[in-house]
């Protein structure tokens, strides 16, 4: 009963931004607590990788292109299939929602498989070689996305063009245009919480304990029985799976386009700003340095163009003045009884 | 009886270099053994190769009747050789409870969806687990320190919390790399009580390497001498400590015995 508890306050958590928050701060913050969240989901999930085990992946957006044009081809040409409907349509009622719902998790586990594949190579060995082979993964795709055939607009075209023209027409370097706006506050603060959930127990759990000690010290881990590899895997393929569903809510998100060039290495690069800053290995810091770096520069629209500048600097000043992050590798509630 | 731990003919050549050669050792069951020899002899490397860091270019180990040779480490450690390091490897970050709990992670029965649902079993199996760590830690002196950092211990007690990680694995052979080292005279005196106690206590049979030869001497029952990486000598302290071989070995090395 206690174990089910903190999934039912999710649940409970991701109904009430729905009914009550949404309604009452309007469209404008909506769409922000939105972009909040997936944010969020992002930096949780890679911190799982570079904070608990250490490796360090920097083509986080590679796995939330992945899941997004997953669930994106599914809900577009899938949806018009199973609703009878045009394409992009959003198909009315609970059964559009949980198509929605049903097509994000399958984005996350194709995104998943992806990062075994991708991943195993290179965790089998020490070192940094992650970093180069997932910034290859990350620019692969998105040039192979730019590549593709031009998004079937209408119902007439779309009879007559087989399951495998849809799935490669997903609108090249103009992006998947026309994808139906599911995504709201309640799918994102949902599989938001679900990780948020996830990474803390496995924070707080030996599975947990031995992908820390991965990022400690390898050798010793090995010397103590962990199968460094297997850890390493399982924390890569946990992220790999979040950033596909968050790939999923971005791509049917009002205001947001899924295309190549926003799903990027700049993205990637975002994300583990957001690791860094908050603290490696520190679920909450990660939430917070995300919910941060999101709202922040929505404020100061008029400097957005310099935003990456800023992150770049950001970096450099929390490297030399506090290189373990805001929260270190604490949560916020330990920061909070010391200080 | 079978050897708890048994190795023939084990060698290892980093290029030119024989760091060990023809390596040959039978520890009994509940047999406390010294390996010791001077500076650069070769006994890490040995360490190395029992616990599969390296893989001897030529040569057998065996694990009771288990063959190593060939397996991960972490497959070698699960199967019951335990280690402690020369140059402390704790976790630093972690606290030295969790420092003992990675270690009880082998031995886990509960899995992944387990831990995520927090199942009874899991949270039955975390319970056990956190007892027995706290056990380990009392065990070697460090009784209600487990909240601690691993890196805010003082060194004589980093050193204890790696044999209580070793200890966590449940091994049958426990491999000690120089654990006095950097220890005051007191220290020293608890660690070769504390040595004694486990071996007598844990069913554990013990290979211990020591630079100082008061402690060797004193605990172990069988020394072997290792200098270039070969093995010139072999007995009791008694016997290795007048044999003319050793005695040069270390009057040739600055750091005599
Ligand atoms: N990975 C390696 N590559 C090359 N040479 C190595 C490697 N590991 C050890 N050696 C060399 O092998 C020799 C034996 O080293 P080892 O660390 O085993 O000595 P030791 O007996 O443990 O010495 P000490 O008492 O100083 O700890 C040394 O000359 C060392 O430089
Ligand atoms: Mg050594």
């Amino acid at each position: 009963m206690r174990a089910i508890l903190p999934w039912v306050a999710v649940l409970g958590f991701a109904m009430l931004a729905q009914v009550a928050v949404g309604p009452v701060v309007g469209h404008y913050w909506t769409k922000i607590l939105m972009d909040v969240g997936i944010a969020v989901l992002l930096a949780v999930s890679l911190n799982i990788v570079n904070g608990f085990t250490g490796q360090f992946s920097i083509g986080h957006a590679g796995f939330m292109a992945v899941g997004g044009y997953t669930a994106g081809i599914l809900t577009y040409y899938g949806g018009a299939a199973l609703f009878d409907l045009p394409p992009g349509a959003v198909a009315p009622g609970i059964a559009g929602h949980l198509w929605f719902a049903l097509s994000t998790l399958v984005g996350g586990v194709v995104a998943a498989v992806a990062g075994v594949v991708v991943g195993l190579p290179s965790l089998r060995l020490r070192g940094d070689y992650l970093a180069i082979v997932t910034l290859g993964f990350g620019e692969i795709m998105r040039v192979l996305l730019t590549r593709t055939e031009d998004v079937i607009g209408s119902a007439e075209e779309l009879a007559t063009a087989p399951w495998t023209t849809q799935v490669v027409s997903t609108g090249g370097s103009l992006g998947f245009t026309g994808l139906p706006f599911y995504t709201n506050l309640f799918w994102t603060w949902l599989w938001t919480g679900i990780a948020i959930l996830v990474a803390y127990r496995l924070k707080e759990s030996s599975t947990g304990r031995a992908m820390l000690s991965v990022r400690e010290d390898e050798v010793a881990s090995g010397a103590m029985g962990v199968r460094t590899t297997d850890v390493k895997v399982i924390a890569f393929a946990m992220a790999a799976l979040f950033a596909g569903i968050a790939g999923g809510l971005f791509a049917h998100e009002i205001g947001t386009t899924l295309n190549p060039a926003e799903l990027g290495f700049q993205k990637s690069f975002e994300i583990v700003i957001m690791v860094v800053l908050g603290g490696m290995g520190s679920v909450t810091g990660a939430a917070l340095a995300a919910t941060i770096l999101t709202i922040v520069p929505e404020l100061l629209r008029e400097f957005s163009e310099y935003r990456m500048i800023v992150y770049a600097a950001l970096l450099v000043v929390v490297m030399l003045v506090r290189p373990t992050g805001l929260l270190g590798h604490r949560e916020i509630w330990h920061a909070w009884r010391r200080s | 009886m079978t050897p708890a731990l048994f190795a023939r003919g084990v060698s290892i050549r980093f290029g030119g270099l024989a760091a060990v050669s023809n390596f040959e050792l039978a520890l009994p069951v509940g047999g406390l053994y010294g390996l010791i020899g001077p500076n650069g002899a070769g006994k890490t490397t040995l360490f190395n190769l029992l616990t599969g860091v390296y893989r001897p270019d030529q040569g057998e180990i065996r694990l009771g009747e288990r063959d190593l040779i060939g397996s991960a480490p972490s497959a070698i450690a699960a199967s019951g050789l335990a280690r402690t390091f020369q140059n402390i490897r704790l976790f630093h970050q972690l606290s030295a409870l969790d420092n003992v709990r990675v270690a009880q992670f082998a031995h886990r029965r509960t899995g992944l969806v387990a831990t995520l649902l927090r199942t009874p079993a899991w949270r039955r199996e975390e319970e056990a687990d956190r007892a027995a760590a706290e056990a380990w830690l009392t065990a070697v002196g460090l009784e209600g320190r487990g909240a601690e950092l691993a890196r805010n211990l003082p060194y004589g007690d980093q050193r204890r919390l790696e044999i209580a990680r070793a200890l966590a694995l449940r091994p049958k052979v426990l491999l000690l790399d120089e654990p006095a080292a950097g220890m005051n005279p007191q220290e020293k005196l608890g660690l070769r009580s504390l040595i004694r106690t486990l071996r007598d206590t844990y069913d554990l049979s013990i290979l211990l390497i020591e630079h100082d030869m008061g402690l060797v001497m004193d605990v172990c029952e069988h020394i072997t001498v290792l200098d270039h990486g070969e093995v010139i000598a072999r007995g009791t302290a008694a016997e290795v400590q007048v044999d003319p071989a050793v005695v040069e070995a270390y009057l040739g090395s600055p750091e005599a015995a």
